[in-house]
């Protein structure tokens, strides 16, 4: 008889296990590495050094403060929220802005943008790279751009991010939507009929 | 940030567990978040219960400061609610509920609600609490202890002190120290700054003699006369009241009791105006009008329109 698959223990096990045993905080390591590294890109922080050295106090800072871990949040936008104030830290300490590739493919965004008649009715052209939607995002307040990225890029929902950034739910549609049409302003200059 | 470079070669969880190893790096314990989160909401709570109190010392100073007779001291409501309101307070009101606010949005789900909701919420709550601390006279006594203790501080007493010790503005604090003066029967009244008037009565009611003989504090409206001697000519009695937090029911009292009189020397005055013209006697040989009907509360009175 086939025994059924045992699913792998889910965020929130881990860390009541790495509570009593550290070298499971190393599968969280593990889990989260990759996507971590992509956000903090996407926020700005370009430099390999930086990142590694970004990444590394996220997950101190993260297993510093394992007992404050709120069960009634999702440990991934916990540790999204300590990757987020690790990273305008970072700026800070650098008295760095965000600059290059915040995102990789503009593809998704552009079907985000186009699909969305909320912010204004526009139709995209789709020749537009990701390199304009990349300017474009530079230009945009941060408040706006970390909303953005976490909505069309790291696709959060409106809860997580309201648990990410610590702001209201209502809040993030309000973020969302200036935040698009801000960006929508932006590329309309050079890419963008109407 | 990290002054140990991770070897490239090595992972970040191998390089991140050595650091943990060699910076003894441990999961911070229960009790001290638990702590962190007990301590913010106590200063919201304390920022809350101060917003309280500089709401109720605000009714306080706002219902009790010179309102039942402020014709007596400022030109209009406008110029009286202008001088009345307690600035210090309202803003020590603000800079509490911005505390309160603060505080609440770093608990651990305060994020979750709007601004607005927090501040209105911060507000009534500040508001509630206020109006619940004056029923118990809490206003007050703040109040008067702090005008007691902080030279700086402008109590309502001292404000009202201040207000009714004017006696080239027809007011006077103080108290009746002698009625009888021979040869000729004479009122003598002592003021806040230990100066003597004589005090002409003539104007006066029963029942504002009899006040002024229990030789208590009070406060008289009318006009001083620097001829020679001080006179002061009193056109109205009423209790000094500070001393105590006044009920609403005693403020409207005290209002009415006012305004009868302001109204009893117009009708005094209308009455001397009819008699005068039954006796034919002319307008402009009329001899002057009644001091207590030219006084400037009395003319200050809205009702003065109705009755000219």
């Amino acid at each position: 008889m086939q025994q059924p698959a045992q699913l792998p223990p889910s965020d929130e096990e881990l860390v009541k296990h790495t509570l009593q045993d550290k070298s499971v905080f190393g599968e969280l390591v593990e889990r989260y590495e990759a996507k971590l590294t992509r956000y903090i890109i996407r926020l700005g922080v370009r430099d390999i050094d930086d990142q590694l050295d970004v990444l590394q106090d996220i997950f101190l800072k993260t297993y510093r403060n394992l007992n404050a871990f709120d069960t009634s949040l999702k440990f991934s936008s916990w540790i999204y929220r300590i990757a987020h104030n690790e990273a305008i830290s970072w700026y800070r300490k650098k008295n760095v802005r965000p600059e290059g590739h915040l995102i990789g493919d503009s593809e998704e965004m552009l079907s985000f943008l186009s699909a969305k008649t909320e912010s204004a009715d526009v139709s995209f052209d789709k020749t537009i790279n990701a390199e304009v939607v990349n300017e474009a995002l530079l230009e945009i307040d941060s408040k706006y751009r970390e909303a953005i990225i976490l909505r069309f890029f790291e696709h959060k929902e409106y809860e997580e991010i309201s648990d990410i950034l610590k702001i209201p739910t209502g809040s993030v549609g309000t973020l969302l939507h200036r935040g698009k049409k801000q960006l929508a302003a932006g590329l309309n200059q050079d890419a963008i009929r109407i | 940030m990290n002054t140990q470079q991770p070897s490239p070669k090595k992972s970040l969880k191998d390089s991140l567990f050595e650091r943990i190893e060699s910076d003894h790096v441990c999961p911070r314990s229960n009790l001290s978040f638990l702590c962190q989160e007990c301590l913010v909401w106590i200063v919201w709570l304390f920022s809350i219960a101060i917003g309280s109190l500089t709401i109720a010392v605000s009714i306080f100073v706002i219902t009790q400061r010179q309102y039942a007779l402020y014709e007596a001291t400022h030109d209009n409501f406008l110029t009286f609610i202008v001088g009345a309101l307690p600035y210090i307070w309202i803003l020590a009101f603000g800079i509490m509920v911005y505390v309160a606010i603060r505080n609440f949005r770093c608990t651990k789900h305060g994020y979750k609600y709007s601004v607005h909701a927090v501040i209105l919420s911060s507000v009534a709550l500040s508001l509630m609490g206020g109006v619940a601390l004056q029923h118990y006279g809490l206003g007050y006594s703040v109040d008067s202890s702090l005008g007691n203790r902080v030279g700086g501080y402008l109590s309502q007493e001292k404000l009202e002190k201040k207000a009714w010790q004017a006696p080239e503005e027809g007011r006077l604090l103080g108290k009746q120290v002698l009625d009888s003066v021979s040869p000729q029967k004479a009122f003598i009244f002592e003021d806040a700054e230990g100066k003597q008037w004589r005090m002409n009565v003539t104007e006066l009611m029963k029942q504002e003699l009899d006040l002024l003989a229990t030789e208590k504090t009070v406060r008289l409206l009318g006009k001083a006369e620097y001829g020679g001697k001080e006179i002061f000519h009193v056109c109205g009695v009423f209790p000094w009241m500070v001393e105590k937090d006044m009920t609403l029911g005693e403020l409207r009292e005290q209002r009415k009791q006012f305004v009868d009189r302001v109204y009893d020397h117009l009708e005094k005055e209308k009455e001397r105006n009819r008699l005068m013209e039954e006796q034919g006697i002319s307008s402009n040989s009329r001899t002057e009008k009644g001091i207590c009907a030219d006084i400037t509360a009395v003319r200050r009175m809205p009702v003065m329109k109705a009755h000219q």
